[in-house]
């Protein structure tokens, strides 16, 4: 028998199930209409999901980004953050058309990573392959020449 | 109206063990209808499209993926969120479907299949016989 490993994508999630629980009794509390009908589709995890790769010259970051245009896409670099940020279109409908499932998640996004060392902006570089970002940031020249080597 | 595709619980007969390729994950999917079609998006990001399998048996849509995640030579990893690995999800598919017309495709990490439904169920005028 195939065995389908059913584990949510995030494995974070149970974090995300106390903060929306935690957002649900702040506005209950404030006062606030908790009326799920106006957001029903509020992304609680972080998006996207980031993997982090580094080494002495900087960082590989990949983010899963399916289907969002590269052109949607906005990277940039400020001092020691990187933010990836941008808008995934909603899929082209047609007259009548109704949904069964709507599990992917759709809109704007804004994410920053704080990175342990200055970066610099002009040498990051960015692809997009198969719904993968990939971004490599390298750390600044100064930061570079501050590691000192220390002879024996 | 009645849902034309569902998940189904446990179906296919292969013997592939996820210790030996990583977990399976279920891509998210939009399920999505129209008169004439049901149409299925399945986020499957690092899949390309020759790694995409999508098939049709007994009344069973299979869309399954083997995502491969680019080397950085020189890299170690320092934090991980998601994996790429491989995806599968099945869904039972009405007979008002018609299976020789299904077509998929596969563009950034997005499997779009389009399952037009059968010509005596998207008719609607009936001719009378004189």
């Amino acid at each position: 028998m195939w065995e389908v490993t059913r584990i949510k994508r995030n494995p974070w999630s149970i974090f995300d199930e106390l903060e929306a629980l935690q957002a649900d009794l702040n506005r209950a509390m404030s006062g606030e209409s908790g009326a799920g009908s106006e957001a029903p589709r509020v992304r609680r995890r972080p998006y996207p999901l980031l993997n982090v790769l580094s080494s002495e010259q900087g960082v590989v970051v990949d983010a899963e980004l399916p289907g969002v245009p590269a052109k949607e896409i906005d990277v940039s670099v400020e001092g020691n953050e990187l933010t990836l940020s941008g808008q995934r279109p909603e899929p082209e409908t047609v007259e009548g058309m109704t949904y069964h499932r709507r599990e992917r998640s759709m809109g704007s996004f804004s994410r920053t990573l704080q990175l342990p060392f200055r970066a610099d902006p002009n040498g990051v570089k960015a692809s997009y392959r198969n719904g993968v970002l990939r971004v490599t940031v390298p750390r600044s020249a100064e930061e570079q020449r501050k590691r000192i080597t220390i002879e024996a | 109206m009645s849902t034309e595709v569902e998940r189904t619980q446990e179906t296919g007969g292969e013997s592939i063990t996820p210790q030996e390729y990583g977990p399976v994950y279920l891509p998210d999917v939009d399920i999505r209808e129209t008169a004439d079609m049901v149409e299925v998006l399945a986020d499957m990001p690092g899949v390309d499209k020759a790694s995409t399998d999508v098939t049709v048996e007994n009344g069973v849509l299979s869309i399954s993926g083997e995502a491969r995640e680019e080397a950085a030579e020189g890299y170690t990893a320092a934090g991980r969120e998601f994996r790429l690995s491989r995806y599968r999800r099945d869904f039972t598919i009405s007979d008002q479907i018609d299976t020789n017309k299904i077509k998929a495709r596969m563009a950034d990490g997005v499997l779009t299949v389009s399952l037009p439904k059968r010509e005596e169920v998207k008719t609607r005028k009936i001719k009378i016989a004189s």
